[in-house]
């Protein structure tokens, strides 16, 4: 509980950014999605034969997974708020859309016919009488819909649009850290009944003028929705935004890009860190709300370009991918910095001794005792488990497959005994764990290198050599000291950055 | 007032549920329809007030067709009770009742005091009950406020959809009566649309008797009874019956002498010989005792006389006068409430 509240102390300005991020986004989702939602359930009302088709589309929108959501929409929309409220929108449609039909279809006929037969017109109708009755069914709708969103946008973290899904997907990064997916998740399901007591409150005076009820609801909503749009100065003046991955060490490099890139040339750079993974910041990247990011050289030829290295030479590989992606993506790939951030196959000191382990082939020999912790993809790539099987002719006696984050728990517990690991990762420093060899050349090299689209560089020829000067900088064990210092001893990635460019001398003090 | 000139309804779906219909129905009058369900009475009455369209012919009010009427007006002017009452739950009893007077902006201080003034006159104590839901009445009581809701706006029409065949039978006849002495009060003109032949009777100036979308006999309930049209009138209306078919048993006075001063004489063995009337001996016709009012009346006035002997027989039983059939026909009323048909 200290702990918890040591955290909170520690990051209380950005928490309050986030929460503010997060009921922002949720607001506006569930305002679109109730003027959209509303209407369209009063006109299906009076148009029944297309009612259930709709209602179904709305469904299926609903089924799909939220992520795939965020993913396709990237394409389109880019990253940021915009995707972000379009997804929550669309899984926001459902229940309200369900509810202010049902809610006006049960209003019954007889006073329908009394309310026409006294002279209403359609609209009087609606309002005097059919939209106070459904009001109770069609909030119901609303405040489903708003647990709903306020629950998902903590997913929309993973596309930049922040919101305290930022802190879940830091602690998740961070193995696991109880308190940060706390200070995450705790103020997430208070906001949502905190919502949901203000829905309770206005369903009841709705019940008196239901058309009343419905614009305060909305002109509040557009307002706390709009404040931050009037107040938020800083958006649109970048003239570059770089993105990165979730994880402490493409965070650590894109603000070394910024730093240098803002040191030698005019351009401003805007930062869009923990952008979740590969594929959704690749598509970021090609659809331009970001325009450079870090990316592996072995992802980028395994993953992106889908093709297996010619040779497992960290130079050839980089030359294959760099190639790959000029040819398929018309992208630039400038040089990678030296360390080596591959796949790896990690143990403890202890279990290594114990078993005289150095390399993997050595765990062929008692393979059946072995326990090992992988992640899903890992444990399914070529370049992973399945490959290992057969270069190294061996076969664990139990797979357990988990989260990335998880795994370093896991392994520290003693629940497994070897993971599969990045080699730059900073908890191979905090809890002393052993890479084993790789002579077979399982892994291809991962060098991070900047990634970008070749329009941008030949608008900005420069960047090419202000990134440059990183190429070949930056060893293993440097960036696992970078990456403990973040992770573990919670300093600033931008002050971590700037220490170690002022201390190459890359950076004036 | 309202006048149907060959007036028809055909259904999209075929069904023709009213055809040929005329009917001229006069300002202050009081007119059940009635018929077996589905014989298109109702459809007759929502044509009324547009809540539906004849498919032919043409309705007017006051000489001008509905049709050509501003359509809300045209409501705001026709009051309308329903059979599920319909009282809108979600508001009180003084704002359901207000909802056609603030349609035609009436001043709040005018709704205020009609609803003061409606609700007393059916029995409502309007302090008691305005801010009350509907939910909080009786079922009788509803069906007040839907009365007073359709009275509200001063109509000149109003028409009732089977009103009180929701209620229990108790609050059912005590709506009939007060709507009967409220229509003395307020003399609307009433379209009431019923499957209850007793109601029909007992309400209608006129009774529309209508069967597969026409009319089968348009009269007074009198008419109605005394000379149904056809046989199935005459089925409809099954064993009810006029006070005036009575026998003549039930007001004949005993004695000899009327208080007109006709003096019956008989000879030893009590049979009917002739009569006085000051001094001079007159010739009356008798009447058997299995004459009804009816007859007894027809007798009276043909006879020119006060008063006529009956007999068995020739047996001399006693006589009956205008007054004895009056007085009999005004007491049995009176237990219908003016009624005047007993089954």
């Amino acid at each position: 509980m200290n702990e918890f509240i040591q955290v909170f102390e520690q990051r209380q300005d950005e928490f309050w950014i986030k929460i503010w991020e997060h009921l922002q986004i949720s607001i506006i989702s569930l305002v679109i999605a109730t003027l959209i939602a509303v209407p369209l359930g009063l006109i299906l009302t009076r148009k029944e034969k297309t009612a259930e088709p709709i209602i179904q589309v709305a469904a299926i929108l609903q089924t799909i997974p939220s992520l795939a959501v965020l993913a396709f929409l990237i394409p389109f929309f880019g990253i940021g708020q915009t995707p972000a409220i379009i997804a929550l929108t669309a899984y926001g449609l459902l229940p309200i859309l369900r509810n202010t039909y049902t809610g006006i279809k049960e209003v019954d006929d007889s006073l329908l016919e009394a309310a026409t037969g006294m002279g209403m017109n359609s609209f009087k109708r609606l309002s005097k009488v059919e939209l106070p009755l459904a009001m109770p069914v069609i909030m119901a709708g609303i405040r489903t819909s708003m647990v709903l969103i306020v629950g998902t946008t903590t997913i929309a973290a993973l596309i930049g649009a922040g919101g305290l899904g930022d802190l879940i997907l830091l602690g998740l990064d961070r193995g696991g850290d109880l308190n940060l997916i706390l200070l995450g998740a705790v103020p997430a399901a208070l906001l949502a009944i905190f919502l949901d007591v203000i829905l309770r409150v206005l369903e009841k005076s709705s019940a008196k003028n239901g058309l009343r009820t419905m614009g305060i609801l909305i002109t509040t909503a557009v307002v706390i929705a709009a404040a931050p749009f009037l107040f938020n100065t800083d958006a649109g003046g970048d003239d570059l935004i770089i993105g990165a991955k979730l994880n402490a060490e493409p965070t650590i490099l894109i603000n070394m890009y910024e730093q240098l890139i803002e040191e030698e040339t005019d351009l401003e750079v805007g930062l869009e860190p923990n952008l979740g993974k590969t594929d959704l910041v690749f598509s970021a990247l090609q659809e331009g709300s970001i325009d450079i990011y870090p990316e592996f050289t072995g992802t980028a030829l395994v993953s992106l370009l889908d093709r297996q290295p010619d040779s497992y030479e960290a130079q050839q590989v980089y030359q294959q991918a760099e190639e790959g992606m000029a040819e398929t993506y018309d992208m630039a790939y400038l040089e990678p910095m030296q360390y080596n951030n591959t796949y790896a196959v990690a143990t403890t000191e202890e279990f290594a001794q114990q078993y005289d382990i150095e390399t993997i082939g050595d765990l062929a020999s008692i393979d059946d005792q072995v326990t090992a912790g992988f992640t899903l993809e890992f444990n399914d790539r070529q370049d992973g488990y399945q490959g290992m099987k057969e270069l190294y002719n061996l076969e664990f006696g139990e797979v357990k497959t988990m989260d990335p984050g998880l795994r370093q728990g896991a392994i520290e517990n003693g629940e497994v005994d070897i993971i599969d690991a990045y080699a730059t990762d900073s908890y191979m420093v905090e809890l002393n764990l052993k890479v084993l060899e790789d002579p077979e050349n399982l892994f291809p090299p991962y060098q991070g290198a900047p990634l970008m689209r070749q329009e941008t560089l030949e608008e900005h020829p420069e960047l090419e050599e202000v990134l440059n000067q990183l190429g070949g900088k930056i060893t293993g064990d440097e960036m696992r000291e970078m990456n403990y210092k973040v992770d573990y001893e919670d300093e600033d990635p931008a002050d971590v950055a700037n220490d170690f460019l002022t201390e190459k001398g890359l950076l004036d003090e | 007032m309202i006048t149907f000139e060959n007036v028809g309804k055909q259904f999209p779906d075929g069904t023709q549920a009213v055809r040929h219909f005329d009917l001229h129905i006069k300002e202050g009058e009081f007119i059940t329809l009635i018929g077996p369900s589905g014989c298109g009475k109702t459809t007759t009455m929502k044509m009324i007030n547009r809540l539906i369209e004849p498919t032919e012919g043409y309705i007017y009010i006051n000489g001008k067709k509905v049709k050509d009427h501003p359509l809300d007006e045209l409501r705001w002017n026709i009051g309308y009770v329903l059979q599920q009452i319909a009282l809108f739950p979600h508001m009180t009893v003084e704002e359901n009742i207000a909802i056609v007077p603030e349609m035609k902006k009436w001043k709040k201080e005018k709704i205020s005091s009609r609803i003061d003034e409606l609700m007393n006159m059916v029995g409502l104590d309007a302090q008691t009950y305005r801010k009350r839901k509907p939910s909080e009445l009786s079922g009788g009581q509803q069906q007040r406020v839907g009365v007073v809701r359709a009275l509200a706006a001063d109509p000149d029409i109003i028409l009732m959809d089977e009103p009180f065949s929701a209620l229990d039978p108790i609050s059912r006849e005590q709506l009939q009566q007060d709507i009967q002495s409220l229509q003395k009060e307020i003399q609307k003109t009433i379209v009431f649309v019923t499957h209850d032949m007793d109601e029909a009777l007992a309400l209608g100036d006129r009774v529309c008797l209508m069967k597969e979308g026409e009319i089968v006999q348009l009269d007074t309930p009198q008419e109605l009874v005394l000379n149904p049209a056809d046989s199935f009138v005459k089925d409809f209306i099954g064993g009810r019956k006029s006070p005036w078919q009575t026998g003549i048993d039930a007001v004949m006075s005993e004695g000899r002498i009327s208080r007109d001063g006709t003096e019956f004489i008989t000879d030893e063995e009590g049979r009917w010989e002739f009569a006085l009337k000051n001094g001079e001996t007159i010739d009356l016709p008798a009447l058997t005792t299995d004459a009804t009012l009816k007859e007894a009346a027809d007798s009276l006035q043909s006879s020119e006389s006060e008063a006529l002997p009956v007999v068995s027989a020739n047996t001399y039983l006693g006589y009956v006068t205008y007054e004895t059939i009056v007085t009999y026909l005004k007491r049995t009323s009176e237990e219908r409430n003016g009624g005047g048909i007993k089954q």
